[in-house]
């Protein structure tokens, strides 16, 4: 189904996960050190990472910084702790979705399709708001004629938001359209693809245009 | 506890002040009453002897030698003193002595002459309250040699 | 009269002793002072008055004709001073105004004796009565009664004036070591009552749980060793509470890292057991139940483990709760939806409850009861939600046979097991202390109890909580 990167150091843990992806239909390279998987994600480029955060070395924090930086190939992280520190520092190094240790195969293989999910065109074709120019048909985004590279969790955040202008989305229906998260999704992955998608779309991500923060109720596109 | 500090502050005030008490000693009794005065004279024997002499009082020492001077009158003693017309004696009354300034001149008079002056005088004194351990200077107007002497009445002793 | 109640508090009553023995004290010395000296002050002019009427019948007694007529009683009379009788036989002299005071026994002193005689009395004031015979002096020193016998009577008024005054000095100079030994009794109590603050400062201190509190023992006197004794006992609490509390962490730190390094190898065992639950079909009969077995007991150590990582995070005193704003109704359908409770537990309650709450944590408390209601209750399951103007309430209620009273006091108790039998149940047996934790991080609590109808009822309180700022 995909080209999955899992970086993982414990070989057992590596190999059992690699068993259950595999039968969901992944095809799953592994890597046991921060260093190779790094290499190995310059080398293979595959779809997402699925990113343990404990690793020896160069922890799963900087590996994650590292492959954002590079391009928007997504990444889910592995925390053991499930704690808000492992959680919020992997949410601000990029990581799109989270899950804690241990995990149900079923449920990963869920984030990762909801994860990999560009969002569908709904044939609208081309939608101009702005200096922004959203392509629903083949998913890209211009910014004043340049082109804007989004992950697919921002691309998918932003078609959600401009499809209906001035209308105000809870987190709770962001995170259920976007992430296909259950009822008790973290608010904070909205939030925190809100930031990043702010600091590639807005002119000044202080003093919001296109998505605006709703006090008390979440978030909503323009009004222009 | 009320009523042991009004005891105690009843104590405290009723030992101030006068408190009545027994009948107590006052001393000596006071003396000097006598029907009269005793003058000493010298008896047929030559021996000295007391003779009263109604005067109804005890009078003083001067008084006592007065009389004496003038002499022992209409009776049986006679006197060893010369008499004279001077009867004034001088007496002053000393813490241990009498003085006695007497108008005679020390040869006039015999030596039981001077114990009769100083007999009258002491015994006058120790009627009147003075002590008996007192004793007698006799002054003449001539002395002789110890006739100054200190004088005991030699019937006293 | 009603008694005025003695001072409270050891400083007021050291003062008040203090200045009581003082005032005592300089009292008992000037009474005693004034009473010597008012002694004194009697018998002098007692003596002074007795000379001066011996004085006064001895100078004039060897002028009196004896025996006396009427005349010679009147001199001696006037001679003596006034307030004068002088009697002789049956003669009696003119008398003063007070010549009815002589006393019958002073007559008969003077009538059988031959020495003056004296009395005080004080009817009317304080008089001096001197009675003295006069006696008649033999030249050889011989003395016998004259039969004149003279009476006095003496005011002594002026000595009773001048022994007040002393009095009255004596009660001032009592009076006024007042002031000074208050002064005094405060600088004693000072020095006494400092140590006495300072050790019930630091046993309050102590009390409030301030265990490093001690009070510095000055001196060498029983409230130092009183000092010594407390720090000893802090010490030793101090020891005690600080061996305990590494005892504790200790446990926790241990059941926090077990859990954890459980959580790897639940990692491979819950990835590998769908692989074997999809293999299964092939499997032969026994083979296949096995794996089953395999498989649901990790789930449960799964879950097992998960609440235990909750309990010490709890102990740990780490965790912060998310809140947001939360609609009840809502919350309790999305719980009972998720777990596939909708068609067996029953919800009543208006639908526009709304709380700051944190969602997970709510779903954690509401899945508890409800699991454990369903679990060890009997059908059908009630929720009723209602809110007052600060909280809402939960009231979870089954029609089981109830919780006995033995086990009411322990339902929210670590692994607690309400059947002896020890039922093996999905439960972890920690899911109801999760819960009442949960309740308190929200400001909010938990009880248990019986419902009328039998049933246990558990009810949640948690308060509605402030609009977002």
């Amino acid at each position: 189904m995909a080209d999955i990167l899992l970086i993982e150091d414990d070989p057992l843990v590596r190999r059992g996960l690699e068993l259950a992806l595999s039968r969901h239909g992944h095809h799953i390279r592994a890597a046991a050190t921060g260093e190779d998987g790094l290499a190995d994600f310059e080398a293979s480029r595959p779809d997402l990472v699925v990113l343990d955060l404990m690793l020896p070395g160069v922890d799963g924090f900087t590996v994650c910084s590292r492959i954002r930086s590079a391009d928007q190939t997504p990444v889910i992280m592995l925390t053991a702790r499930g704690d808000d520190f492992d959680v919020v520092g992997g949410l601000e190094a990029g990581a799109d979705d989270y899950v804690v240790k241990p995990v149900q195969p079923t449920v990963l293989d869920a984030r990762i399709r909801a994860v990999l999910r560009r969002g569908n065109g709904d044939g609208h074709g081309v939608s101009v708001h702005g200096a922004l120019r959203i392509d629903t048909t083949a998913l890209t985004v211009t910014l004043h004629g340049e082109p804007v590279a989004l992950t697919p969790n921002e691309m998918r955040l932003l078609l959600t938001l401009s499809r209906a202008p001035g209308r105000v989305f809870s987190r709770q229906q962001l995170l259920e359209a976007v992430w296909e998260h259950d009822y008790l999704g973290d608010s904070r992955l909205v939030d925190n693809c809100v930031q990043r998608l702010r600091a590639k779309i807005e002119t000044d991500p202080a003093a919001p245009l296109y998505v605006q923060t709703v006090r008390g109720f979440g978030y909503r596109f323009g009004p222009l | 506890m009320r009523r042991i500090w009004s005891a105690a502050f009843a104590l405290l005030l009723a030992g101030c002040g006068v408190q009545p008490s027994e009948v107590t000693d006052g001393g000596t009794a006071p003396t000097g009453v006598a029907p009269g005065v005793t003058l000493y004279f010298v008896d047929e024997q030559g021996a000295l002897v007391p003779s009263e002499r109604d005067t109804g009082r005890l009078g003083t020492i001067a008084d006592a030698l007065a009389l004496l001077l003038t002499g022992p009158g209409d009776s049986d003693l006679r006197t060893e003193i010369p008499s004279g017309d001077v009867t004034r004696v001088t007496v002053t009354v000393g813490e241990d002595v009498v003085e006695l300034r007497v108008p005679l001149a020390a040869d006039e008079v015999t030596p039981l002459g001077t114990d009769q002056i100083v007999c009258t005088a002491l015994a006058a004194h120790v009627q009147a309250g003075g002590s008996a351990e007192v004793k007698a200077r006799v002054h003449f107007t001539l002395p002789e040699p110890d006739s100054d002497a200190l004088r005991t009445c030699p019937l006293t002793e | 009269m009603s008694r005025r109640p003695l001072p409270r508090g050891l400083r007021a009553r050291l003062i008040v002793a203090f200045a009581l023995v003082t005032m005592l004290g300089a009292g008992a010395a000037s009474w005693a002072s004034a009473e010597s000296a008012s002694d004194a002050l009697v018998d002098s002019s007692q003596r002074r008055l007795t000379e001066d009427f011996a004085e006064r019948i001895g100078a004039i007694a060897p002028t009196l004709t004896y025996p006396p007529d009427q005349e010679t009683l009147d001199r001696l009379r006037a001679a003596v001073g006034p307030n004068t009788t002088v009697t002789y036989e049956d003669l009696r002299s003119s008398e003063g105004p007070h010549a009815d005071l002589i006393t019958d026994e002073l007559l008969d002193a003077v009538g059988d004796g031959d020495r003056i005689a004296t009395q005080r009395i004080t009817d009317d004031g304080p008089w001096l009565l001197i009675g003295a015979p006069v006696m008649i002096t033999a030249p050889d020193g011989t003395r016998t009664p004259s039969g004149i016998e003279v009476y006095a009577v003496r005011d002594l008024a002026e000595v009773h004036r001048q022994i007040a005054a002393l009095a009255s000095s004596a009660i001032g100079t009592a009076g006024a070591a007042l002031p000074l030994s208050v002064l005094v009794a405060l600088i004693a109590a000072r020095s006494v009552l400092r140590p006495v603050r300072e050790l019930r400062d630091t046993a309050r201190r102590l009390a409030d749980g301030d265990l490093d509190a001690r009070t510095p023992p000055l001196g060498a006197d029983e409230l130092a060793q009183l000092a010594v004794t407390v720090n000893e006992m802090a010490e030793s609490v101090q020891g005690s509470m600080a061996a305990m509390g590494r005892m504790q962490a200790d446990a926790r730190r241990f059941a926090a890292d077990v859990s954890h390094e459980l959580r790897t190898p639940l990692t491979t065992l819950t990835a590998v057991a769908e692989v074997l639950e999809d293999a299964s079909g092939g499997m032969e009969a026994d083979a296949a139940e096995s794996a089953r077995l395999a498989i649901t007991e990790i789930h449960r150590l799964v879950r097992l483990v998960e609440d235990l990582m909750e309990v010490s995070r709890f102990d740990a005193g780490t965790v912060h709760p998310r809140l947001e704003e939360v609609d009840l109704a809502e919350a309790v359908r999305d719980s009972l939806r998720a777990r596939g409770w909708l068609d067996r537990v029953e919800t009543t309650g208006p639908e526009t409850i709304r709380l700051r709450a944190d969602r997970r944590r709510l779903d954690v408390i509401i899945a508890n009861l409800v699991g454990n209601a369903l679990r060890h209750g009997a059908p059908p399951v009630r929720i009723d939600l209602s809110a007052s103007e600060t909280h809402v309430r939960i009231e979870v209620t089954d029609h089981g046979p109830g919780l006995s009273d033995q086990a009411l006091p322990h339902v929210f108790d670590r692994f607690y097991k309400a059947d002896n039998a020890r039922t093996r149940t999905p439960g972890s047996g920690l899911g109801l202390a999760i819960a009442l934790e949960n309740a308190r991080l929200h400001g909010g609590d938990l009880t248990a109890g019986n419902a009328d109808g039998g049933g246990a009822a558990f009810i949640l309180r948690l308060p509605i909580g402030s609009e977002e700022p």
